[in-house]
């Protein structure tokens, strides 16, 4: 991806980022993040199929942000990251440079926010098909064969918080699972507390999941836990008709009341 | 180590009858940390009260269970009575042994357990409950008064009267509202505009009032006795101060055939116009939707012959913020047209009029000077009908409600009506007269006994046009339902009354509840009829539902009071039950991230934002804050906030938290 790379290289140079988050091929052949404050050190960036995770989070992270304005290389559920993290006041729009990557992985020119709106709003925002499939399955089993399998799924569940980590949306500096006074969630791994925690993050989550899957990903016991998020984005789709990171106005499903709402779901 | 103290109420037979009181007491008793328990007739009297203080004193107790009905009811009895004992208000708890349990229960030992549990629950919430103080907040000694109608005329006097402040806000170019188009009023046939007009100068003259027409409430912030308002006052076109009111103007304006909104469309006004005679202010505006000059962009005739030059093409709205303490909502109503009606020729017979289309021809200064004249030839009727309930009472027209007013005004229309053209007859088609109210029946009484009206007793299916009649057919159900057919002059529809058109996105703006006819919502049907949910925002008038002049009047009056009353005070004080957001060490501050999904959530408008700085001003952080005014300890941010950055006073997570685990544990 040469233009990525000269791109990052004249966003650098001209000093309008600081650094450039993106990809960069690791020593075992798989791709990681790359944090770039050079203009000589942005040969490194690659962008090609392996390129999968969701930059989006290192946003918000103070060791990134202590760098001033950050470019980003960003697919399309990174740019739906993004919109979200502004909508919800954590990133400011004049603080980031787009390096947009279609999701043919063709690079695309975006000069603002509005630019990237619009491209999001041409794209398919439906969850990925494999995930898809997995939820109708999960969809058509009854409230028994369900709640066994994500019992099933969840008991091997260490508490790592790593899906935490990885999704962009959990920003937050103290967690609720850190919250003590009270200890709502317990903090050892046992099948009920697992469960309770996989029900607050989805509950965190719900409304406001962009379908990227990185949490899913992260799972070191492959638990799929995205499926739980998604298909709250689902939900969220068929009852309000938003998909989460379309505005950088949007305010949260959950958070906000229209009369036209439906209500089918309340008894 | 805390000492609580149980004191479980019979409610004399209410709790009694199914809880058995005695063994609550005897096994709460037993629980650790429970210092005193016992149980009494009724908790609530002077001697209940006096056993609590006592104990309080006597046992050191640290926080108290009263175990008797709801806290709506006597929560604030039993923590005043801790107070005087020397307890904090807020180390008191109830338990709600009737309404959840006593009444909802039979007699039998589960009662009892449940009733055990519920105070055992207490128990361990009060434990680590904490002393809260009332927040005080300032008042600002303004009002704001909505609609200058007569209860929004009213209302201002009054409040002005108590040598507060008032702000009165008209929509028109002039106030007055609907009571300045009647002719002649019920009960008395007094002249509407002889008894009115005394006020509306009242008004313009009363040193605390501020008069603003033609004006808008544009948008509202704040909270009670703190409210920041911005009014919207419409470009009149006009210097105010130069303007003399001589009305040369209104003469020359060549736009002379504008449909006059004061004669209901029965007579025309001029670009430039006073809506009446007897309009306060008396100076003229400029419609701009119909001067030639802002269609065409010529003319200006007005500006030519004003002697004092105070024309102002060029002027433009003016917003203003004001701060003010209490509003009055008093924006009054409306009625249905006859278009309203396919059944009687949706407007389209000149001679279907409303009711306040029968005023104008009515009053001696409408556009007949007070003739009864059929507003298609001109005519004298000899035969007139009136149809009470049009619209009203109609569910299949979405209108359900009485409009309370139209029985009375149809009365006083036929009788009017009897008394301008003797040798005419009235008829009323009316499903039943609904004259309560002093001296209104015998007002009904006089029309068809002293009057000779007409009253028939059922509805009116059609009317249709034939050979310039009007063919009226309806029914008697006095007479077995049989038919009736009138050859009418005129027919009179005693259209339903309605809310005002922009009643709902005023509520919007002013964050009141409204009904589903989009009439404004008061606080209780029966006890807070002049509150909104709001608090500091008062109804007055037919804003809430139609009402005639009297009770218009009454309610302003009693929500002059109701202002006058928050402004007697200069502090408020508030219950402290409302929600804070933490605040930690630098450089966190607080564990509230900023995403202020709070902010939205928040029914009242009720969380800030609160900048941490740098010395030198530069923002570190951003974090939501509630402003203990506004809050009204819902405690939906609360349940929202997924870093749990938010608590409540009074009832924090922990003190829920508590009473969970106090639940799920055997004792
Ligand atoms: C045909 C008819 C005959 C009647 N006869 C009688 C009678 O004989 N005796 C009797 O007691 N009652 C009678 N009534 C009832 C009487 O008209 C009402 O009781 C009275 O007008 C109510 O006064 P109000 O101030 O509440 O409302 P209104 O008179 O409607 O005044 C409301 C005022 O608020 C203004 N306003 C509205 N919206 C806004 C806004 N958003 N911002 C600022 N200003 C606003 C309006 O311009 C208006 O000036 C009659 C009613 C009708 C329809
Ligand atoms: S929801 Fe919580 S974290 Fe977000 S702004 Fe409000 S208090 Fe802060
Ligand atoms: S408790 Fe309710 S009223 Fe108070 S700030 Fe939270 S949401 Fe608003």
């Amino acid at each position: 991806m040469n233009s990525i790379v000269s791109r990052a290289k004249e966003l650098l140079e001209n000093k309008s980022v600081q650094v450039i988050v993106g990809f960069e091929a690791g020593p075992t052949g798989k791709a990681r993040p790359a944090f770039v404050t050079y203009p000589s050190k942005t040969d490194i960036l690659i962008f090609d199929e392996r390129c999968v995770q969701n930059l989006a989070v290192y946003l918000t992270k103070k060791e990134v942000k202590q760098f001033g304005k950050i470019g980003i290389v960003a697919t399309l559920p990174i740019m739906r990251s993004i919109m979200m993290l502004i909508s919800e006041q954590q990133v400011f729009a004049e603080n980031i440079e787009i390096l947009g990557v279609s999701t043919e992985g063709k690079y695309l020119d975006i000069a603002d926010i509005q630019v990237m709106q619009g491209y999001i709003e041409k794209c398919d925002l439906s969850n990925p098909s494999n995930d898809q499939e997995t939820l109708a399955m999960l969809n058509k089993m009854s409230m028994q064969e369900k709640f066994d399998y994500w019992q099933n799924e969840l008991s091997t569940c260490i508490k790592c918080y790593a899906c935490r980590q990885a999704c962009p949306m959990c920003y937050c500096t103290r967690c609720a699972v850190e919250c003590n006074q009270p200890q709502w969630i317990p903090v050892q791994a046992n099948t009920h507390g697992n469960m309770e925690w996989h029900i607050l993050r989805a509950m965190h989550l719900a409304g406001r999941c962009i379908s990227c899957g990185e949490c899913g990903r992260a799972c070191p016991v492959n638990i799929p836990c995205h499926l739980l998020t998604m298909q709250l984005a689902d939900q969220a789709h068929k009852y309000f008709n938003v998909y989460a990171g379309t505005s950088e106005k949007m305010s949260s499903v959950l958070s906000t009341y229209e009369p036209n709402d439906k209500e089918s779901f309340i008894l | 180590m805390a000492r609580i103290g149980v004191f479980v109420c019979h409610c004399g037979e209410n709790i009694s009858a199914t809880v058995d009181c005695g063994k609550v007491a005897e096994t709460v008793g037993k629980l650790k940390h429970v210092a005193f328990s016992t149980d009494y007739k009724y908790m609530c009297s002077d001697p209940g009260q006096t056993l609590i203080k006592d104990a309080i004193k006597e046992h050191k107790l640290t926080g108290i269970v009263v175990s008797a009905c709801s806290p709506r009811m006597h929560e604030p009895t039993f923590r005043k009575a801790a107070a005087e004992a020397g307890l904090n208000p807020f180390l008191c708890e109830m338990a709600n042994l009737r309404e959840h349990c006593s009444w909802v229960h039979e007699k039998n030992e589960m009662t009892t357990d449940k009733a055990i549990d519920l105070v055992r629950i207490l128990i361990e919430k009060v434990k680590i409950n904490s002393a809260l103080q009332p927040i005080r907040v300032p008042v600002t000694k303004t009002a704001l008064v909505v609609g200058g109608g007569i209860a929004g005329i009213q209302s201002a006097l009054d409040i002005a009267n108590t040598g507060h402040k008032v702000i009165l806000v008209e929509r028109s170019p002039s106030i007055g509202g609907h009571m300045s188009q009647l002719s002649e009023t019920f009960p008395t046939l007094d002249c509407s505009q002889c008894i009115l007009t005394p006020r509306m100068v009242e008004v313009a003259q009363h040193p605390n009032i501020t008069l603003y027409t033609y004006a808008e409430v544009e948008s509202l912030d704040g909270f009670i006795g703190n409210f920041t308002v911005k009014i919207r006052k419409k470009a009149k076109s006009i210097y105010e101060k130069d303007c003399t009111g001589c009305g040369l103007c209104t003469t020359k304006c060549p736009q002379k055939k504008i449909p006059n909104e004061f004669e209901e469309g029965l007579g025309f006004r001029p670009a430039i116009y006073v809506p009446f005679p007897q309009a306060v202010p008396n100076k003229p505006v400029i419609d701009r939707e119909h001067c030639t000059y802002y269609l065409k962009g010529k003319c200006k005739v007005c500006e030519i012959v004003c002697p004092t030059k105070a024309i102002r093409f060029d002027q433009p709205d003016e917003v203003i913020e004001v701060k003010i303490g209490a509003i009055v909502i008093a924006t009054g109503f409306d009625i249905k047209r006859s278009n309203f009606f396919p059944e009687y020729g949706f407007g389209k017979y000149k001679d279907v009029i409303d009711g306040l289309q029968f005023e104008r021809l009515a009053s001696a200064s409408g556009p007949t000077s007070g003739a009864i004249l059929r507003p298609s030839d001109g005519q004298v009727p000899k035969n007139i009908v009136f149809v009470a309930c049009a619209g009203s009472r109609d569910p299949a027209k979405g209108i359900a409600y009485c409009s309370k007013i139209c029985c009375m005004y149809t009365a006083k229309h036929a009788m009017l009506y009897k008394h301008k053209v003797h040798e005419g007859k009235a008829h009323v088609f009316y499903m039943d007269i609904r004259s309560a109210g002093k001296n209104y029946d015998e007002f009904v009484r006089r029309a068809i006994e002293e009057d000779y009206v007409n009253y028939i007793r059922g509805r009116v299916s059609t009317i249709y046009e034939r050979d310039g009649k009007l063919i009226v057919k309806g029914v008697d159900t006095l007479l077995g339902a049989q038919p009736v057919e009138i050859v009418a002059d005129m027919v009179v529809l005693a259209t339903a009354g309605v809310a005002n058109p922009g009643a709902e996105e005023l509520a919007q703006k002013l964050h009141v509840s409204y009904d589903s006819h989009k009439f404004f919502a008061e606080a209780h049907p029966k006890l807070k009829p002049v509150e909104t949910n709001t608090a500091g925002i008062f109804l007055a008038g037919a804003c809430q539902n139609p009402k005639d002049i009297p009770d218009s009047v009454s309610q302003a009056s009693g929500a002059a009071v109701k202002v006058a009353a928050l402004f007697s005070q200069s502090e408020l004080t508030r219950e402290p039950l409302v929600a804070y957001v933490n605040r930690t060490s630098p450089p966190m501050y607080s564990t509230c991230v900023g995403c202020f999904l709070c902010q939205s959530v928040c029914p009242y408008q009720a969380i800030e934002h609160e900048d941490f700085k740098t010395r030198d001003g530069k923002i570190i952080k951003t974090v939501a804050k509630i402003n203990e005014g506004l809050c009204q300890g819902c405690g939906t941010c609360v349940a929202l906030c997924r870093s749990k950055s938010i608590d409540l006073h009074g009832y924090s997570n922990n003190q829920v938290y508590t009473e969970v685990v106090a639940l799920l544990n055997d004792y």
